[in-house]
């Protein structure tokens, strides 16, 4: 099957979208990884391929005509559970033998094996845990293992350092050397393991309306289709060193401008808040990009704004908006600076400040940042269009609608769920324009 | 005797010191810092104070005056609280009698200040609401480099030549590393580069704060740091300083030694004052 891929290389995610000859959006992928833009390329391609045998799978079990739609998606939630279960406890024991070597390290010398010991005990802890995290209903903190086991972890270690008599600060020190190992390596491709121990993993109520057989059969049909990579096209802040030749990379303004275009044709301004950029992007009605700005080099109103603040507060980055939607009152956030709003927020809260209020505040900073953005870049036309990670964030967008209403009235305003695509999703269709 | 206590609530660490006082005479009885690390600072202080006070032996009903000093003010137990000026200036003269200017460099901010030889205050001078090039910068960049704290001076003093970073924001800086990591910049030449940019804001902070004489004296933090005392040697050669730098193992301690020798003097006034009023 010829496939067509898009690749945007961002500085806290590495998105990839794959579509087939007719655009049609087959599978997506995203990793955190930013030590290296080859692996993080490798690994989200990758992601973007076992997202494609999800589809397949799930156009497999539509073709046998009798099945209901819930009945296929309670079976594709339940195998997707235990192919994630399976991928979080093998990243684990790479975690676990990273840290293993990192606690031979000559400066732990003299408690080597206690440091061993309280290592194992963490690790043991986590596998434990590890079913309850994936279980049908369960809340996951993100979709990275580096934030779903490095939160327990940490948490873990404090008790346990307290018990052992270790340094916290030392088992938080090998964490840290082994994690960015862990997430330079590119997994090697055993997706078909993995799907068939998935498989085996999946529950009675998954499987309830269908014939046991007829399910393999069309799981082995999904992973027998061939991939093929017809043509790549990557964008983003990592683009000069995508590994791809010139021709096969476009700017992230154009892909931005398009992959909004794509998802919302009416498209004439987009905002796209991502993880180190800010952009406002005016497009005309065919989705070519007609004006822009962007902030200069400073964290204050970008993603990372929050993802430093969810760091500081031991949160997922999932977790920030839904507490701030909690506030009663949206305190003014006195710093512009990313890492004074952190210490505001710990001086705050020290002084018996709600979390969630404090919360509101920080969101509320973020998006003014944005709007004096798109200011610049010839304020909001009918329609817009939010995109970027910062999109899922329910917060953000309550407080984008506000400010949108107070400086520019009544705007419709387009919000996709997959929004921090966009860029994956216009770098793909310049890969299907650039073969007939 | 007066045991006194020093508990200074920094941004990036908790310093506690307990001190024996008599007259102009003092002594370390017991110090400990613990660094935050995304814990509840305020109740980390409570509890590395109680540490430290077990440690010898004593209670806090055993403690005459407990002063604190930096975002301590809200710790319920405190006697009373300190300015971090006025208290990283007397315990920068304790530690080093000929300093004239105490720099303190933490987390978040540098802090020149001058004072006479009785420790008096006379000029203050702080960095801006920036992070870049901040002790924060420094700690986020050596976590992404994975290097340890007490590595990063040793590693800094190898650089062959050091890479500029001067004006990158503290979050963003994540990139730029990776992007200088993957150019074969070596992790001394990033560290190195990084103590210069510092060491040059901070040596301009001093110049605006004014030098007449004696010595600079380092504080903080990242006075332990000796990537950086060497590098804001290099720094004060340039804007032609003249005052030597200095600093002391204890230089972390500076301020809660300062606040410790000013709840002792308090603590000596109150009781004279009372003992006045009795007669």
């Amino acid at each position: 099957m010829r496939c067509f891929i898009g690749i945007d290389l961002g500085s806290t995610t590495t998105k990839a979208v794959l579509m087939d000859e007719n655009l049609e959006i087959l599978g997506r992928g995203i990793t955190n990884s930013r030590s290296n833009y080859d692996t993080a390329t490798a690994v989200t391609k990758q992601e973007a391929r076992i997202g494609t045998r999800f589809t397949l799978f799930r156009k497999a079990l539509e073709s046998q005509a009798r099945n209901g739609r819930a009945a296929i998606e309670a079976v594709i939630g339940d195998l997707e559970r235990g192919f994630r279960l399976e991928q979080f406890l093998g990243q684990l024991e790479q975690l676990h033998q990273a840290c293993a070597r990192h606690a031979e390290d000559p400066r732990l010398a003299d408690k080597k094996r206690a440091v061993a010991a309280t290592l194992d005990e963490i690790f043991r802890r986590l596998r434990a845990e590890a079913p309850a995290m994936f279980a049908k209903g369960a809340a996951r903190r993100s979709d990275f293992f580096r934030d779903n086991a490095g939160s327990r972890f940490v948490q873990i270690a404090e008790g346990l350092a307290k018990e052992s008599g270790l340094a916290y600060e030392d088992l938080l020190h090998v964490y840290d050397k082994s994690i960015i190992e862990v997430e330079s390596r590119v997994p090697e491709d055993d997706s078909a393991d993995k799907f068939a121990r998935g498989f085996a993993r999946m529950t009675a109520d998954g499987q309830a309306a269908f014939e046991p057989a007829a399910l393999k059969r069309a799981l082995d049909a999904a992973l027998a289709v061939e991939i093929e990579e017809t043509y790549v096209v990557g964008t983003g802040y990592g683009r000069v060193r995508l590994p791809f030749p010139k021709e096969h990379i476009r700017s992230e303004i154009l892909c931005h401008g398009l992959g909004a275009h794509m998802m919302y044709p009416a498209t004439r301004t987009v905002l796209d808040i991502g993880g180190q950029d800010t952009k406002g992007i005016q497009v005309d009605p065919t989705g070519i990009v007609e004006n822009f700005q962007m902030n200069d080099r400073c964290a204050a109103g970008c993603g990372r704004y929050l993802g430093y603040i969810a760091d500081e507060m031991n949160l997922g980055l999932h977790e920030l908006g839904p507490m701030a939607m909690q506030a009663t009152k949206v305190p003014r956030i006195n710093s512009t600076c990313t890492v004074f709003a952190g210490a505001e927020l710990r001086d705050r809260l020290a002084l018996g400040e709600k979390r969630e209020d404090i919360l509101a505040g920080l969101h509320r900073a973020i998006m003014l940042r944005a709007m004096s953005i798109i200011s610049r870049a010839g304020g909001i036309r009918d329609q817009f269009t939010f995109t970027g990670g910062v999109a899922k964030n329910a917060a953000a967008v309550r407080e984008l609608r506000k400010l949108v209403k107070e400086n520019y009235g009544e705007v419709h305003i387009n919000i996709d769920p997959d929004s921090i695509y966009t860029g994956a999703l216009g770098a793909a269709t310049f890969a299907r324009r650039a073969v007939n | 005797m007066t045991v006194t206590a020093g508990i200074d609530v920094g941004t990036g660490a908790i310093k506690v010191a307990v001190l024996d006082v008599a007259g102009e005479q003092a002594k370390v009885l017991a110090k400990r810092v613990e660094r935050v690390r995304q814990r509840d600072p305020l109740k980390l202080a409570a509890d590395t104070y109680d540490q430290v006070l077990a440690e010898i032996g004593l209670k806090r009903g055993d403690v005459a005056y407990a002063a604190t000093t930096g975002e301590g003010e809200a710790l319920a137990f405190h006697t009373g609280h300190f300015y971090s000026m006025t208290t990283h200036a007397r315990g920068a003269m304790w530690l080093c009698p000929e300093a004239r200017i105490a720099l303190d460099v933490g987390a978040l901010h540098g802090r020149a200040i001058r004072m006479d030889g009785r420790g008096k205050v006379l000029a203050y001078k702080m960095t801006s609401q920036c992070a870049s090039g901040s002790g924060q910068f420094l700690e986020n960049i050596a976590r992404y480099l994975g290097i340890a704290q007490d590595e990063i001076g040793a590693l800094s003093r190898q650089a062959d030549n050091p890479e500029r970073v001067s004006g990158i924001c503290a979050v963003l800086a994540e990139t730029d590393v990776i992007n200088m990591v993957s150019r074969g910049i070596s992790a001394a030449n990033i560290l190195k580069g990084i103590h210069l940019s510092m060491a040059d804001r901070l040596a301009k902070l001093v110049k605006t704060a004014g030098v007449a004489e004696g010595d600079i004296f380092m504080s903080g933090g990242l006075a332990l740091d000796s990537g950086l005392v060497a590098a804001m040697e290099e720094a004060a050669a340039k804007e032609k300083l003249k005052a030597r730098i200095r600093c002391n193992p204890d230089s972390i301690f500076a301020g809660a030694f300062g606040a410790a020798l000013w709840g002792a003097y308090r603590h000596d006034k109150l009781a004279r004052l009372a003992e006045r009023q009795a007669a």
